[in-house]
């Protein structure tokens, strides 16, 4: 019965969207994440253990993948899409509450800043390891970020920068957070980004990659 | 010797009377130090020449990448109005569209629904690709059209005015300064066309597909740099964006751009005696015998960590004798937010390196960032004159 389960996990860490993806060519004609969610389901896997021992399973070895170099931005990318595909399925129990997230992660492209391709891949692992993600986009202003941490009182938030024009924006961002919602974690990124800046603008951590984030994420949550 | 003799000679791999220094700057510093109002250096042809000589006579650079293509004469007449918002203007399009334009960035295009415009990776032909400028003033469209024109044919492809500010720049300080143009790799506007995700994926989805994209950008790439090189420019850069392991492994650097940049290279060189060299930000320690596999004549950039991968000795190692190199000085932790001092130990370092035998261009690696203050622009440039000098 496991075994259903690491199909899954073996789906997203492959990228296997479903049965019709012609990628990975080896699994061709083969089910996906989405058919194998979807029996799963069927056969009575509760949809806590699908998420535990299928997606963040899989998800957590595209992120550890992903930090070694083993794999890069097209695969991840694909793997990413095959755990949202087989997600969908799962969304009823969320908001029924049979299945629990781990908690809310608000993110976003800080404001002036139109580059999303960090960001997205951050919120997918994060969403990927059992987290509600909330993603407001990219031009996200301050008050946009305050306005929904408001409306989700324990939250989590990133903030991802790719401009050194930008970067100003966020150190303005954390300020303005801190100020109104002073234990709130705030988890900064981007090209330009690194420890050091992360603590002069007092964000709480710098995440070098999307696996760092979950990591912290995940610390934080058991805190 | 001139400036624009010591730069060829450094292209050449050899030995000028001191490493020259020039830099690629971000659009938005150009915005905030040259004195030439923002919209006139990114609507006008003679606005951006300007601004590009402006810089380079108060840096003394002893080159100029001319990085944005002519514009036609009447793009007011395609503009509804301009309103300010906050430190942004908004410029509205009369076909409904509108233009963000921040005071010290690119401007950003959008429809009317605020989407970019970009299309699938299902939706695209191969056979209507030819060449995607991704800063031209009506943003990226598919099939792609110049500046609100219409479809061109693929032997009418570009405008007549697309060269004019290299031509300009060329005719004001040519003579003496070095002038390079610039074209998009196919993979940057492949990227860049699809809004780069839906194109990563179709690398792995549909490679056939991805390739023949490719292939067919790669035609209209090879006939801009063949334009430009027409207009004299002494040497001809390929934009290659994305190409680095921040974005794609090494097996996917080989299959999806290097068989392209390639072609690039030779199919300029075959009708034009110009150096064309490549520009790759963010990680490329890992595959620079990979670039110059492409019979690049030159690497640009070559980020050092944090921002990238690239140590300047090892560096020099695989490539001295091969290629010239330029850049290496971060433009964030040392130029932007270093102190004096840091830019002096970064350009003495540099200078160690890379200086000795030839071949070196003083940089950034990558564009100069747009609130650099220029002070440490002249101070780092002043560094480079005095202590790169040859005996």
């Amino acid at each position: 019965m496991e075994h259903l389960l690491e199909q899954i996990a073996h789906c997203i860490e492959f990228g296997k969207v479903n049965e019709a993806a012609s990628y990975p060519p080896e699994m061709k004609g083969q089910p996906g994440a989405d058919e194998w969610t979807l029996t799963a389901l069927q056969q009575g896997f509760s949809p806590e253990d699908i998420l535990q021992k299928g997606f963040i399973r899989g998800m957590d070895r595209v992120g550890e993948k992903f930090a070694a170099h083993q794999i890069f931005v097209p695969q991840m990318l694909l793997s990413a899409k095959a755990m949202t595909t087989a997600m969908r399925h799962l969304q009823p129990f969320f908001q029924s509450g049979e299945a629990k997230k781990r908690g809310t992660f608000v993110i976003g492209t800080v404001a002036g800043d139109l580059h999303e391709i960090g960001k997205n891949l951050a919120g997918m692992m994060i969403a990927g390891n059992g987290w509600d993600v909330i993603d407001l986009g990219k031009d996200v202003k301050t008050e946009r970020f305050a306005e929904t941490v408001r409306q989700h009182p324990g939250c989590a938030v990133g903030l991802s920068a790719l401009l050194t024009t930008t970067m100003e924006h966020m150190a303005d961002t954390v300020n303005a957070l801190k100020k109104e919602f002073p234990g709130l974690r705030i988890l900064v990124g981007g090209a330009p980004v690194n420890a050091a800046f992360c603590s002069e603008i007092g964000a709480d951590f710098y995440a070098a990659n999307p696996q760092t984030a979950v990591q912290y994420l995940k610390e934080i949550s058991v805190q | 010797m001139t400036a624009k003799e010591r730069v060829r000679i450094a292209m050449q791999g050899g030995i000028p009377d001191r490493v020259p220094v020039m830099c690629q700057l971000a659009a938005g510093h150009y915005f905030l130090y040259s004195g030439i109002d923002p919209l006139d250096i990114w609507y006008t042809t003679e606005g951006f020449a300007e601004a590009l000589i402006a810089m380079q006579e108060r840096y003394q650079f002893d080159g100029i990448l001319v990085n944005m293509h002519g514009r036609p004469a009447q793009w007011s007449a395609f503009l509804d109005r301009i309103e300010d918002r906050g430190r942004e203007k908004w410029l509205f399009w009369k076909n409904g569209d509108y233009t963000v334009f921040p005071p010290d960035d690119n401007p950003h295009y959008f429809k009317t629904d605020g989407s970019s415009g970009c299309p699938t990776f299902e939706e695209i032909d191969p056979d209507r690709l030819y060449y995607v400028e991704p800063w031209q003033i009506s943003g990226i469209s598919y099939p792609f059209c110049w500046d609100f024109g219409e479809e061109r044919p693929k032997d009418d492809f570009f405008p007549p005015y697309i060269n004019d500010s290299l031509k300009r720049v060329i005719d004001r300080v040519g003579d003496r300064v070095s002038v390079h143009g610039e074209v998009f790799s196919p993979f940057s506007q492949f990227l860049e066309l699809l809004n780069y995700e839906d194109a990563l994926m179709g690398l792995l989805v549909d490679p056939d597909k991805a390739h023949a994209c490719l292939s067919a950008l790669t035609k209209g790439t090879i006939e801009l740099g063949i334009l430009e090189a027409r207009c004299r420019a002494d040497a001809v850069l390929i934009s290659s964006a994305f190409a680095g392991s921040g974005f794609i492994s090494r097996e996917l650097y080989r299959e999806f751009v290097l068989p392209y940049e390639q072609q690039v290279v030779q199919g300029i060189q075959a009708v034009a005696d110009v150096p064309v060299y490549t520009h790759t930000c963010g990680g490329i320690g890992d595959r620079l015998d990979l670039m110059m596999e492409t019979g690049t004549n030159g690497i640009d950039t070559l980020d050092p960590p944090p921002l990238g991968t690239v140590e300047l000795e090892e560096a020099i190692a695989q490539t001295k004798g091969k290629v010239f190199i330029k850049g290496n000085l971060d433009a964030v932790n040392e130029l932007l937010k270093g102190t004096p001092e840091d830019i002096a130990r970064a350009v003495h370092k540099r200078l160690d390196i890379a200086k000795p035998g030839g071949g070196y261009i003083l940089s950034t690696a990558c564009s100069v960032a747009p609130k650099t203050a220029p002070e440490r622009l002249e101070y780092m440039s002043q560094l480079g004159r005095e202590f790169g000098t040859y005996p």
